[in-house]
């Protein structure tokens, strides 16, 4: 009943915004600024698209649209329209979408698609047409090699993210907290990077991997292989996963009645569904990048406004940079207008202030956010490396499985 | 006559397709014509023999990673050559273990073909070349891609008509009614089964050698299973045993997919679904029966007796 | 690393849970499959069905999972029967070719794939959904294993004993046998083809709707988790032969040791290339399945 009447009530709101739209119109307002994407709705790619970056876009047309609009040099505040389609994680679908984008729609400015090779697979139009396209959830080495000046990266690549790994890891060595790590990957391209990243960052942090393993993509029991770590007296698990594998591993090693001092992971820890999942999931570590504790400014009310619109938070680790990616193309657009290559030309020079910090790009990569290392701790995703950013101290090693 | 006729006009709107269309309807009539390939070659195999097929995604996927493994290091058409020659040498050795297989037996197996593929090349990667996936750094432009394509589109289906009329497509058709009968008519049927299905394999692992540019970045995954279930839905619906239904499903298909994507966001996949329902208890023969019901002079199939 | 007794152990139990869920699937499609020639690729969206269904009652009202059982299995039972008087007996009622057949409801199961899958997402979102159910260790001969999958295997195994029982034992069920082994006889016996027939695909969509029910304990759910499970099940029926049920059990289990087995003695990534490479050699040996007639 209740839900019946919330679904009238958005109804009708979003009929009379139509409206409002439509006589802002009639009486020769602004034209509205087009905005075109597409986002993963089915397949693989949607679960990731609907944490990440989806709810981003549609908060921040929310709260621009709420002030009048995107605020263009020059024009005032115009409404933002999306123009966006579901690529059916498909990436011959997502191309061709990006071509009609730029030729069919002629849209103002793009965003990026979910995921790595989506990212990839759509950057080479964007940057034939002129589009600058920041990406939050494009995580390679291989990015680099694109060379596409109209690409953009902005979350921590695996290098930093290995590096920061390894920085912990060896810092609680040093304490005598833990003495034999093993690593489990994903072997796709993800974690096959991450693992060879995490070979160079801990020899260079003088430690030593007891056994690594890898496994496939949509593991259905990975009980072999923590058996096997727990049998050969490892007391620091590395799993660089993605969200399924990593919440079957969790569920598992309580399972299997194993719980090492250090629990680190990647995608998926940073998830507030993976806490939830967990009943808080304390002491849990994870890839972090953000938390609404940071002293960026505005995190806080970020936070606040996304579980405002959204009924539920932000992941701790990308959803944040997804947020920044815009207010970084809305501080563009406010300072050059829709002139594509002065966007780019700006994006290039700046340093912006973000709700996930500075970012400043150096030939496409954002060199100012470093890797981190986050922990579950009463709620909350702490960030516990490095040391100058952290909010918290890491706790190790990490109680019971709940 | 006005048959001759309209077929030119086709014909020449195709070549001068790329010329008055948009990018993106240019980039839809690509994705359409590879899907018209592939339909046509899978259903040159499958629909007299009777032999379910697939290992669409397996040649495709094979042809795909081929070009991406050699890249821009040799220049354009020798990768879809390549990729013929690959899915052709992939579908003897698999046709010659695999089709004595009947039936589902042969369905499910040739299905497996793509997972082995797939799994072997990642632990291959992994294990040898330490990475996984490639990029395609300069591919060839859209216009070499389309008419690359329209060139395999169109020699699919002019096989598919040669075929038809020889007597290894009769054979085919006799192997399909009654495979012992047939050897006992004095048919070479390993010949004509392993011969075709290479042939048609050809045709796919092409088609995937000519679509990878459109990705830049290769893996594994690109041995997709939906690619032999969507190959396989598209002949199917628009009649297997026909020249015209394996095209006419890809069309048809294509486009009923586009336009429910861009309308309806979020049933596009139920509009889908009922429209393939809808179409399987409404019409009997497939869509291409529904043209030749409509037409006054129907090509009757050569559908043997058993 | 020699064969230690607690190694066998892991592979042997582990294998039978990984088996026992196989077979339990495999089961359900080779009703489909081997008596009506219904290659039902929607199988598995059956199974997601039920695994949310669960996952709803679990979540929103606290339904004792396996206790959600008793309604995921006759709801879908009587879905299947539906399904069956709305699509597939008027197509299987056309007369026409066996092949143009298998063909026709090949597509309805394609559509019937679609609209499942666009209505658990229209239901339940793309998001993760799971839920812990004794998800505690159990100590079992010498090893450790999760409570919530030696629950599920039993269960699995014991349903899929229970129908193998009822085809030893009652009518309905040597009335199916009867037409699985030659359906021309059978229905010269005085058998009604379409009854029976509604009541297989009933039964088989119950069969992947309750093994849903008991992964739902084990995995995270998402709308397309369901068509590798079809493949599963299909490379165990074909494994088994087809219209074979104890081929089907067995083939579950020997699958579930091949996979295990790899993943002890090799590693994870081996497991898909080993099963496949079991099958296709089996297959090559034996061209319709180990227990194919």
């Amino acid at each position: 009943m209740s839900m019946k009447r919330r679904e009238f009530l958005k109804t009708t709101a979003g009929a009379a915004a139509a409206l409002g739209t439509l006589r802002g119109r009639a009486w020769g307002q602004a034209k509205p600024v087009r905005i075109g994407y597409t986002l993963s709705a089915t397949g693989p790619y949607s679960v990731g698209a609907g944490i990440t970056q989806g709810p981003n876009y549609t908060l921040w047309q929310a709260q621009a649209n709420a002030k009048g609009g995107l605020l263009v040099k020059g024009q005032g505040r115009r409404p933002i329209e999306f123009i966006s389609i579901d690529d059916r994680s498909e990436h011959e679908t997502a191309v061709r979408f990006y071509e009609k984008l730029a030729t069919d729609d002629r849209v103002d400015l793009m965003l990026p698609p979910w995921g790595t090779a989506m990212n990839f697979a759509v950057a080479p139009v964007a940057n034939k047409y002129g589009y600058p396209l920041l990406g939050p959830t494009a995580v390679s080495n291989k990015i680099k090699d694109l060379q596409l000046p109209y690409f953009y990266a902005l979350l921590q690549q695996p290098d930093q993210i290995m590096g920061a790994f390894a920085g912990i890891l060896k810092e609680l060595k040093a304490q005598g907290k833990i003495s034999k790590i093993a690593i489990a990957y994903v072997n796709d391209l993800f974690g096959i990077e991450l693992n060879a990243s995490a070979a160079t960052a801990l020899k260079e942090a003088g430690l030593e991997a007891v056994d690594v393993k890898s496994y496939p993509l949509g593991v259905k029991d990975l009980s072999p292989v923590l058996k096997g770590f727990k049998a050969a007296g490892v007391d620091a698990f590395v799993g660089l996963t993605y969200p399924p594998d990593n919440i079957l591993a969790t569920s598992q090693a309580k399972e299997v009645d194993w719980n090492p001092p250090v629990w680190l992971a990647a995608v998926g820890t940073a998830f507030p569904f993976y806490r939830d999942r967990f009943k808080g999931a304390e002491g849990v570590m994870g890839i972090a990048g953000w938390n609404p504790k940071v002293k960026s400014a505005g995190a806080k009310e970020y936070f606040d406004a996304h579980v405002k619109k959204h009924q539920k938070e932000p992941d701790r680790w990308a959803s944040a940079f997804a947020y920044a990616s815009l207010q970084i193309l809305e501080r563009c657009v406010a300072e050059v207008g829709l002139d594509r290559p002065k966007i780019k030309a700006m994006v290039d020079s700046t340093e912006f202030q973000t709700v996930a910090g500075p970012i400043r790009f150096v030939k496409g990569s954002n060199v100012s956010t470093p890797g981190m290392v986050g922990q579950w701790q009463k709620g909350e995703f702490e960030i516990v490396w490095p040391k100058g950013l952290a909010t918290g101290t890491p706790v190790v090693p990490k109680p019971a499985w709940a | 006559m006005a048959g001759k006729l309209a077929l030119v006009l086709l014909l020449m709107a195709l070549i001068a397709a790329p010329e008055i269309l948009s990018p993106y309807h240019r980039s839809l009539a690509l994705a359409i014509l590879a899907d018209v390939a592939l339909a046509v070659s899978w259903a040159f195999f499958s629909g007299p023999s009777r032999y379910l097929s697939l290992a669409t995604g397996a040649f495709f996927g094979a042809g795909a990673y081929l070009t991406a493994i050699v890249g821009a290091r040799v220049p354009w058409p020798l990768p879809v050559l390549g990729g013929a020659l690959m899915g052709c040498a992939m579908a003897l050795v698999v046709g010659a273990l695999a089709l004595r297989l009947r039936g589902p037996y042969f369905a499910v197996f040739t299905f497996g073909l793509a997972e082995l593929a797939k799994h072997t090349l990642i632990w291959y990667e992994t294990g040898v070349t330490g990475t996984v996936g490639r990029l395609l750094l300069a591919p060839p432009g859209p216009w070499t891609l389309y008419y690359t394509v329209l060139c395999l589109a169109g020699l699919a289906v002019v096989t598919a008509l040669l075929l038809r009329r020889s007597r290894w497509g009769y054979a085919l058709v006799g192997i399909g009614a009654d495979e012992e009968r047939a050897e006992t008519l004095g048919i070479d049927t390993t010949r004509v089964k392993v011969g075709t299905f290479a042939l048609s394999a050809a045709f796919m692992g092409a088609v995937g050698a000519a679509m990878a540019p459109r990705w830049t970045y290769l893996d594994p995954q690109v041995f997709n299973p939906f690619v032999s279930f969507q190959t396989v839905i598209m002949a199917l619906l628009g009649g297997a045993t026909t020249v015209a239904g394996p095209i006419v499903g890809a069309v048809f298909l294509g486009l009923a997919s586009e336009i429910l994507l861009l309308k309806f966001r979020y049933f596009y996949m139920l509009g889908l679904g009922l429209t393939l329902i809808v179409v399987v208890l409404a019409l009997p023969s497939g869509l291409a029966g529904l043209a030749s019901r409509l037409r006054p002079s129907p090509s009757p199939l050569p559908r043997p007796q058993p | 690393m020699g064969l230690s007794p607690t190694l066998v152990v892991d592979i042997v139990v582990g294998g039978l849970i990984t088996g026992g869920i196989y077979a339990l699937v495999a089961l359900g499609l080779n009703l489909q499959y081997g008596l009506m020639r219904v290659l039902n690729v929607a199988h598995g969206e059956f199974l997601m069905m039920g695994a949310y269904l669960t996952y709803s009652l679990h979540t929103a009202w606290g339904v004792n999972p396996l206790l959600t059982l008793l309604i995921t299995g006759p709801a879908s039972f009587g879905a299947g029967l539906v399904l069956h008087r709305l699509l597939y007996a008027r197509v299987l009622a056309g007369g026409e070719a066996a092949e143009a057949l298998e063909s026709r409801s090949l597509l309805l199961s394609f559509g019937l794939l679609f609209v499942l899958q666009n209505a658990a997402l229209l239901l339940w979102s793309a998001d993760l959904k799971g839920y812990s159910y004794l998800a505690v260790p159990l100590r079992f001969l010498g090893s450790v294993f999760p409570a919530n999958r030696l629950v599920a295997a039993a269960v699995a195994l014991a349903v899929s004993l229970a129908f193998y029982v009822f085809l030893q034992r009652s009518f309905l069920g040597k009335a199916i046998r009867a037409l699985m082994q030659d359906p021309e006889g059978a229905q010269l016996a005085g058998i009604d083809l379409s009854r029976v027939h509604g009541l297989c695909f009933g039964i088989g969509i119950a069969m992947s709707a309750v093994t849903g029910s008991l992964i739902s304990m084990l995995f995270e759910l998402t709308p397309f988790i369901g068509l590798p499970y079809t493949v599963t099940a299909l490379v165990v029926v074909i494994l088994g032969g087809l219209g074979n049920v104890v081929g089907s059990l067995l083939g579950g289990l020997i699958l579930g040791l091949v996979e295990t087995a790899s993943v002890y003695l090799a590693a994870s990534d081996i497991r898909l290339i080993a099963s496949y490479a079991v099958l296709s050699l089996i297959l090559i040996l034996k061209p319709s399945g180990l227990f194919g007639r």
